[in-house]
């Protein structure tokens, strides 16, 4: 199979399921079986799906549908009314505060793959995040508090921390390579961006002012920032 | 107003037990009632350190199953008559007790004693999980070591998710040369990490050894900078406000009769 049949588009909130109109269901099926599977954390029970071909066969329609909904996921089609988002959190975030907002206009990456004027989703830790807890989002984080080592945040877009950054932070995690890091003191064990990483040095420096990590060039930099 | 308190950290060896039995201890010292229970079911040591093994006629798991009532499974200290030990079951495992059983018990203890102390097992398996649900305060042990203060910061993440919001911390093991010298890691970067509410500092002694071995815990001990340590932390449970103190760093003649080996 050379053709990607699927392709499931996230980050601005939500996922946009993109399938090639001549494909069989059973292929569709199991393509979309490896997907899902492969970061579950992405795809909670409740998650909507936009399907974006419009020229797809009923069949081939309902039987998706029914495959989704026996998942605990579900489709809407085209994206003709808005569709409400709920910010995603992850395991161990029961406690604190966690809302969703319209992000600031700073969150939205340039590289014009989302749509103008659609709903971002930011979910707010107000809390330390400790080593062995989670957190994911199909959004952008934002920590008001310590990321501790053993922790780890992943977000689909970017991640803001307010406090100190030990723990292993991944931005951009669906592959937004537009998705950065920032933290007050920002010394993680590791940096994911996209699909790229970096680690810590084995001597790490104790940081004292705020920084930013983000894609130049086809690596992750470092670079402080003022704020 | 009674308290349940339990005494938790994650990791083993950093003082559960050790902490736990003091604190007893100093506690019925200042006329308190008292009861400790041992929730380290299979493992249990809290009765070697009060030095009260012999006594023991019925254990928790009795108690929680309905065999005895719990007055008769409390082994009264020999020298604290306001202190009380619930030991646990040296043959059964952690999954005989389980949290609603000692919540029903712990309800009970309340309406007789001040303080009933619980020391938890270490790992955050079924035993942490009984021996945490009961309590109103729970004090994280741990010793200035990244493996330990991992461990404890998981710890407090598992008693937030639990809704325990009343957390303190304890720092055992503190050796204050190796802290001046930069290779232990000082209160600030543990409290770096931890955020919570320090209660107490405790330096490394070898008399705790000696105190356990013979069954008396060492908490008041004028000889014992732990004992003193450990009294301070009851003082500070009892709602007063103690400094922390300062390690006395041995005398040029102590350190160098410990350089001769003498």
């Amino acid at each position: 199979m050379a053709r990607e049949l699927i392709k499931i588009k996230g980050g601005a909130g939500g996922f946009q399921l993109m399938i090639d109109s001549s494909a069989e269901l059973s292929d569709v099926q199991a393509e979309l079986e490896k997907k899902l599977s492969e970061h579950p954390e992405f795809f909670p029970k409740g998650t909507e799906f936009q399907l974006v071909v419009a020229d797809l066969s009923k069949s081939v329609r309902s039987g998706l549908q029914e495959f989704l909904t026996d998942k605990g996921l579900s489709v809407t089609a085209g994206a003709r009314q808005p569709v409400r988002r709920q910010a995603q959190q992850g395991k161990g975030a029961g406690r604190g505060m966690q809302s969703t907002v319209q992000a600031a206009q700073s969150f939205q990456s340039e590289g014009g793959s989302r749509l103008a004027g659609e709903q971002q989703v930011m979910t707010v830790i107000n809390r330390t995040v400790r080593n062995g807890e989670e957190i994911t989002s199909q959004g952008s984080v934002m920590i008001c508090g310590n990321v501790n080592p053993g922790a780890k945040i992943v977000a689909a877009g970017s991640i803001d921390v307010r406090g100190n950054c030990r723990g292993i932070v991944h931005a951009g995690a669906m592959g937004d390579y537009q998705a950065f890091v920032v933290a007050d003191r920002l010394m993680p064990m590791q940096i994911r961006i996209a699909n790229l990483i970096a680690r810590s040095p084995d001597n790490p420096e104790k940081s004292d002012y705020a920084e930013k990590a983000y894609i130049k060039d086809g690596q992750i930099i470092i670079e402080p920032i003022e704020r | 107003m009674s308290e349940v308190i339990v005494i938790t950290s994650g990791k083993g060896g950093v003082g559960k037990t050790t902490t736990t039995a003091n604190l007893g201890v100093g506690l019925a010292q200042r006329g308190k009632n008292v009861v400790l229970i041992d929730t380290d079911t299979g493992l249990r040591n809290l009765d070697l350190l009060l030095g009260l093994e012999n006594r023991i006629m019925y254990d928790l798991v009795d108690v929680t199953e309905g065999r005895v009532p719990y007055k008769k499974a409390l082994v009264r200290h020999k020298k604290y008559e306001n202190l009380f030990l619930l030991p646990t079951s040296q043959i059964k495992d952690k999954s005989a007790v389980n949290p609603a059983q000692l919540m029903v018990l712990c309800d009970e203890l309340r309406k007789e004693y001040d303080y009933v102390l619980i020391d938890c097992p270490a790992g955050i398996e079924q035993g942490f999980k009984t021996a945490i649900a009961a309590a109103d305060r729970a004090i994280v042990v741990t010793m200035p070591e990244v493996s330990a203060v991992r461990d404890a910061d998981k710890i407090i993440g598992e008693l937030g998710r639990a809704e325990k919001e009343n957390i303190n911390l304890i720092v055992n093991r503190i050796r204050p040369q190796m802290v001046e010298s930069g290779d232990m890691m000082d209160m600030s970067d543990i409290d770096d990490i931890l955020s919570i509410k320090c209660i107490g500092q405790i330096p490394d002694d070898e008399m705790v050894v000696t105190s356990a071995n013979r069954g008396e815990p060492l908490v008041g001990n004028p000889k014992s900078q732990a004992g003193m340590a450990y009294d301070n932390i009851v003082r500070r449970l009892l709602g007063e406000e103690v400094p922390f103190m300062t390690f006395a760093r041995d005398g040029f003649f102590a350190r160098l009769k410990k350089a001769l080996g003498i």
